[in-house]
């Protein structure tokens, strides 16, 4: 091989994986208003992803995957914990993450720039972007689900309680999250049924409760099945 | 040394080396706030956000400053001419540390533009633009000049303005996420997976070809299928971060693909180098700086290549995506393939710089091992950590905070492996500021 075949090497290589490249972004820039409901992207949205961005929130989170490693992903966090889980989690880490290991910085926003937030983050976790990331798909986790029930013999509602996001707050045996109380006693106080009515609607049964409502995030099914497994935690 | 101009490269080296001690002390801290509880008061206060945001930048801006350097270096001996304004290059160094120095307190109160590894707010990144101008003009000038062209050169000028005109895209402020992290990742992925491999497939091509005495022709030839390979899989390669941002779904067959052909330019350099390294016509005098090419070979192969294969395939990414898997590959990659780099530029270059021929290497040699070790050591656990994540959090969804107490021993190992590379890097760094010349034991 000469010098000159070498350069050719290199003058075809570049110039083709440019074009591809190019040609790409050309189409990409063409279907991104689609994918990302650009019709949907308000001030208010535009306005939260600036005090997301003047809080430097993405050192510690990541969104759509991207940031730093340290806290949990934005991408579809109002479907994990709701409009108030937010509000509230920023509003008072110090009271949100009380009983964990680790803690939010207390950012001191108003609740006009809350509100902005919440409107990025509800813009952003409705972005097509090919059902990432995993733990808030309701397609992959039910796989999960079925292949636990399967493969480990667990019940189907330890199975739903592990796979549909319930310890990202609650914990069993010392495992999972500190944000909402632990559940290793709750069947001692509560029914199956009254564990499936609060699920279904918290707000219902006790107004100041903080946790989202399921009853789009489970089928009537899976809830079932969760309540009566948690009922057995005596 | 040459000629007298290169010895500007001495100040850059020299200014480079205590930002890297820093930007491993704040990565320890990192870690440390990984393992152990921060309590809210500190948290409220230094959050690990900043502390993030600092390590990420001190790390660009020291190797940004080794790169400078070493162009400053190599130029004068490939144009055979003085730089044209020495200086401007001093000029250039004083501006872009202070902007260094204000972004880093600026980041400490806040100041902020908030996108990952792009954090230095504007007006601030302006004056970046202005002083990356500065230096292109600088050297674009010197080789103009000059008009003796060689492929080491012109590659390494390439390099340079693609790096100057890829920070650009970092710059304006997107209205739109989807759209901010496409260009984010021309500044990133195109950054070291494009510019800076040109930049540093040349400057080590520099070295070998000086260190070995391998004919330039053979050298620069390899070079030119180097870095066609470098930009055929890393241009169209960009689209592994385009598989879960709201990008088209074809981006899954275009980031496979040519990302899984990314290895090959570095196995081919590692195979190179090696060959070089065989036919040598010339003496090993430094034993030294020869371990730091082999290694930075070695590492770059290791962290970069196969690092990155193994996550780059949609199949795999759609779990391991943002989680320390990524942080495994990250540290070892930009370790193996621009930490050693500079550090062999480094090697090279400083003693002669002080006239010293043949140099002790005893402290250098411990250095190099501990660093080296302690980080192939820390891509491990990071790595164990990111699969644990990637199971426990994303195939289990256990939630985040059970992933991460099932990570907690394997970050805390980070950190104490972190604490050995920062003794390393110590090691280094005094070894190199402070180079003596070998003292023969008389017969």
């Amino acid at each position: 091989m000469t010098k000159k075949t070498a350069f050719r090497i290199f003058l075809i290589g570049t110039l083709s994986s440019a074009a591809l490249f190019l040609w790409a972004t050309y189409d990409t820039q063409r279907q991104v208003a689609t994918l990302s409901h650009v019709d949907k992207l308000s001030d208010e949205v535009v306005a939260g992803k600036r005090v997301f961005e003047r809080h430097n929130c993405n050192d510690c989170h990541t969104i759509l995957g991207f940031g730093a490693y340290y806290a949990p992903d934005l991408t579809r966090v109002v479907q994990r914990v709701g409009d108030d889980g937010i509000r509230f989690r920023v509003k008072h880490p110090e009271q949100a993450f009380a009983n964990s290991w680790r803690k939010m910085p207390q950012q001191n926003l108003s609740d006009r720039e809350i509100s902005d937030l919440v409107a990025f983050f509800t813009w952003v976790g409705e972005v097509n972007n090919n059902d990432w990331p995993p733990q808030d798909s309701r397609k992959r986790i039910s796989r999960g689900e079925q292949m636990m029930v399967a493969k480990v013999g667990v019940s189907p509602g330890a199975a739903v309680f592990q796979t549909k996001g319930c310890m990202n707050c609650h914990s069993l045996n010392g495992t999972g999250g500190t944000f909402g109380p632990a559940l290793d006693k709750i069947g001692a106080s509560l029914s199956a049924e009254e564990i499936g009515k609060y699920v279904r609607n918290p707000k219902g049964v006790n107004p100041k409760a903080m946790m989202p409502s399921q009853k789009d995030n489970l089928s009537e099914r899976e809830l079932e099945e969760v309540a009566r497994f948690l009922a057995n935690m005596k | 040394m040459e000629y007298r101009s290169q010895k500007v490269a001495y100040w850059y080296f020299a200014a480079a080396l205590p930002l890297f001690v820093l930007q491993i002390f704040l990565g320890l801290y990192l870690a440390f706030s990984y393992t152990f509880t921060v309590p809210q008061s500190v948290v409220d206060v230094f959050p690990f956000a900043t502390a993030r945001a600092m390590h990420t930048n001190l790390l660009v801006l020291w190797m940004l400053l080794g790169f400078m350097g070493g162009t400053y270096y190599i130029v004068p001996e490939e144009t055979n001419s003085e730089i044209f304004s020495v200086k401007l290059a001093y000029l250039q160094l004083i501006a872009l540390l202070a902007i260094g120095v204000i972004a880093l307190v600026g980041f400490f109160f806040g100041w902020t533009k908030g996108r990952p590894l792009l954090e230095i707010p504007p007006p601030l990144n302006y004056f970046v633009v202005v002083g990356a101008l500065i230096f292109l003009f600088n050297v674009g000038m010197t080789m103009i000049k000059a008009n003796r062209w060689t492929a080491t050169q012109g590659t390494l000028l390439g390099g340079l303005v693609f790096l100057a005109v890829l920070y650009l895209f970092g710059v304006p402020f997107y209205r739109n996420e989807v759209t901010d992290w496409y260009y984010w990742w021309w500044v990133i992925h195109l950054w070291v997976e494009g510019a800076w491999e040109l930049i540093t497939a040349s400057i080590f091509a520099f070295v070998l070809m000086k260190l070995t005495g391998v004919e330039r022709v053979v050298v620069e030839k390899w070079l030119y299928v180097e870095i066609g390979l470098f930009l055929f899989t890393g241009l169209a390669g960009t689209g592994h971060h385009y598989y879960w941002i709201g990008a088209p779904r074809y981006w899954l067959w275009i980031g496979g693909i040519f990302s899984a052909l990314e290895p090959l330019p570095i196995i081919l350099m590692l195979v190179d180098t090696m060959n070089h390294v065989k036919e040598r016509k010339n003496p090993i005098v430094n034993r030294l700086t020869w371990t730091y090419a082999v290694g930075c070979a070695v590492m770059h192969f290791i962290g970069a290549g196969i690092w990155g294969f193994l996550h780059t395939l949609p199949q795999i990414n759609y779990y391991t995506h943002g989680s320390q898997v990524t942080a495994s590959h990250g540290h070892l990659a930009f370790f193996g393939a621009y930490a050693l780099l500079n550090l062999m530029t480094f090697y090279y270059a400083m003693p002669k710089m002080k006239g010293i021929v043949e140099y002790d290497d005893t402290r250098g040699k411990y250095g190099f091992w501990m660093m080296t070790c302690a980080m192939m050591l820390m891509g491990l656990t990071f790595g164990v950590a990111g699969v644990l994540q990637s199971y426990v959090e994303r195939v289990l969804g256990m939630g985040f905070m059970t992933a991460q107490s099932y990570m907690r021993l394997w970050m805390g190992a980070t950190f104490f492996i972190g604490i050995i590379f920062l003794a390393g890097v110590l090691t280094t760094v005094t070894d190199l500021l402070t180079i003596r010349p070998k003292v023969r034991a008389q017969a």
